[in-house]
């Protein structure tokens, strides 16, 4: 019965879970998740959009009747109002039995005070060690998977602020290959 | 690097003459090794521990330690067919790093909160509520790749040994010289765990979170999936709502999911996207997650 209950909350959740979002920059619409595709439309900059689905670097939206695909990062989600949750929400419910829609300060699970008061259980840790796998098992899981691996060059970013003398100088940092 | 670590020992020497012959020494490590971590250099009692250069050996000695003291704070998820499977999957990723040897380990630990760790040496964790808002296998890969790339640049040691924890990884560490030819675990103590490990609840150098989105993501596309998952990941935790306790510890040690963002943003833009036609999903998510 009771797990008839969440099977039916799950099902809810998953109906009235819609995720938005709002546009960072004004974004063609594009009829297929393609920078040459068909345009169907244009949004404005701080548009709200509900987010449809995601494929590659694009998302499906809609937004005041208009729909079609934009890229990914032209979006940024949270609007501060407290929205989120969803899924997640049902599922601590799930996992701690309390209302995940009640804000806690004393979380169940793993707050900074958990990590301060734990005690090293190298067990666990040997434990952990056992699961590992091997990289000629992971190749091969991999690859039956139908992942291939590419060449891809490290991309350089910058750091956001100049090194405060704490030893750490994107500068001077190995980039690979 | 090398220069400051060079005149950084040169300073300890001269003020503690009966270092000087231990420096050609230290300075022979740093130049035939240029990925050896930063020595901890100050004023340091009567010890030169802490001016050590901590190598492969050492950090794995640490961060199992640290691993053993978070997972002293939340145990493994008891499913041996999820672990294995984050497994093969990190152990992909991490294939395609300059460290593909590593003794790389991972694991789901048994939390809702959404959350992961790196520790020095080749452990990875992620908790079980971050894993339950993953939508796909790349998305794992993507969080995994961030994690990685701690693991590479050894963001966490380097956050471990500034500041106070100097001397915690100076005492954590003392005596780990003699264990080189020895095979057993050296087992660090609660105490000095507990000063190490407060690096997770300080949270690191934001530019180094920054830095393994970006590589978190080039290696992701190395090992075949698109990159651009760990954007939609981004774009999940940005959805939560930051009072909510389940993200406490990470928005409180993480920049903020649109700052992460606007980072990709100007980093990576369409630079990866020859890449996005990558794999998102495999038969063995499914299979392990049951989504």
């Amino acid at each position: 019965m009771k797990s008839f209950l969440i099977i039916l909350l799950l099902g809810l959740a998953n109906l009235a879970w819609a995720e938005s979002g709002t546009l960072v920059r004004a974004s063609e619409l594009k009829q297929k998740p393609f920078t040459d595709a068909a345009s169907s439309g244009k949004l404005a900059t701080g548009a709200r959009v509900d987010i449809v689905a995601r494929q590659g670097a694009w998302m499906q939206v809609k937004s005041n009747g208009q729909s079609g695909w934009i890229k990914l990062l032209n979006v940024r989600t949270g609007s501060g109002k407290g929205g989120g949750g969803g899924i997640g929400s049902i599922g601590s419910v799930l996992a701690t039995g309390s209302s995940g829609t009640t804000v806690t300060t004393g979380v169940k699970g793993l707050s900074s005070e958990q990590i301060r008061n734990a005690k090293p259980n190298y067990g666990e840790l040997k434990k952990l060690d056992g699961y590992d796998a091997t990289r000629q098992s992971a190749t091969n899981s991999a690859t039956a998977n139908g992942l291939k691996p590419r060449s891809v060059p490290y991309v350089v970013s910058r750091a956001t602020t100049s090194d405060n003398g704490n030893g750490n100088d994107p500068q001077n940092r190995r980039r690979g290959p | 690097m090398k220069t400051s670590l060079i005149a950084a020992l040169l300073a300890a020497a001269l003020a503690q003459p009966a270092l000087a012959s231990s420096l050609s020494d230290l300075l022979g490590k740093a130049i035939e090794n240029p990925d050896l971590v930063n020595s901890v250099v100050g004023a340091v009692q009567n010890t030169i521990d802490a001016n050590r250069t901590i190598g492969p050996k050492e950090e794995k000695t640490l961060g199992d330690g640290m691993a053993a003291n978070l997972l002293g704070a939340a145990p493994l998820v008891n499913n041996a067919g999820l672990q294995s499977y984050v497994n093969q999957v990190g152990r992909w990723v991490a294939s395609q790093s300059e460290a593909p040897n590593l003794d790389w380990r991972f694991g789901v630990i048994d939390s809702p909160n959404v959350n992961s760790f790196a520790t020095p040496g080749g452990v990875v964790l992620i908790t079980r509520g971050l894993m339950d808002r993953l939508r796909n296998e790349s998305e794992l890969a993507g969080v995994l790749g961030h994690e990685i790339t701690h693991v590479l640049r050894h963001h966490v040691t380097r956050a471990a040994q500034s500041g106070k924890g100097r001397e915690a990884v100076a005492n954590a560490l003392q005596g780990v010289a003699q264990y080189k030819t020895d095979d057993a675990r050296r087992q660090l103590g609660a105490n000095v765990l507990s000063g190490v490990s407060e690096v997770y609840v300080r949270g690191l150098d934001k530019d180094d979170e920054f830095e393994a989105d970006v590589t978190g993501m080039v290696l992701a596309a190395r090992a075949g999936y698109n990159p651009y998952a760990l954007v939609s990941v981004l774009q999940t935790l940005g959805e939560i709502n930051p009072a909510d306790g389940s993200v406490q510890l990470m928005f409180s040690t993480h920049p903020s999911p649109q700052a992460r963002l606007d980072y990709i943003d100007r980093n990576v833009g369409s630079k990866l996207e020859k890449y996005a036609g990558g794999v998102e999903n495999t038969p063995r998510f499914r299979a392990a997650i049951g989504r």
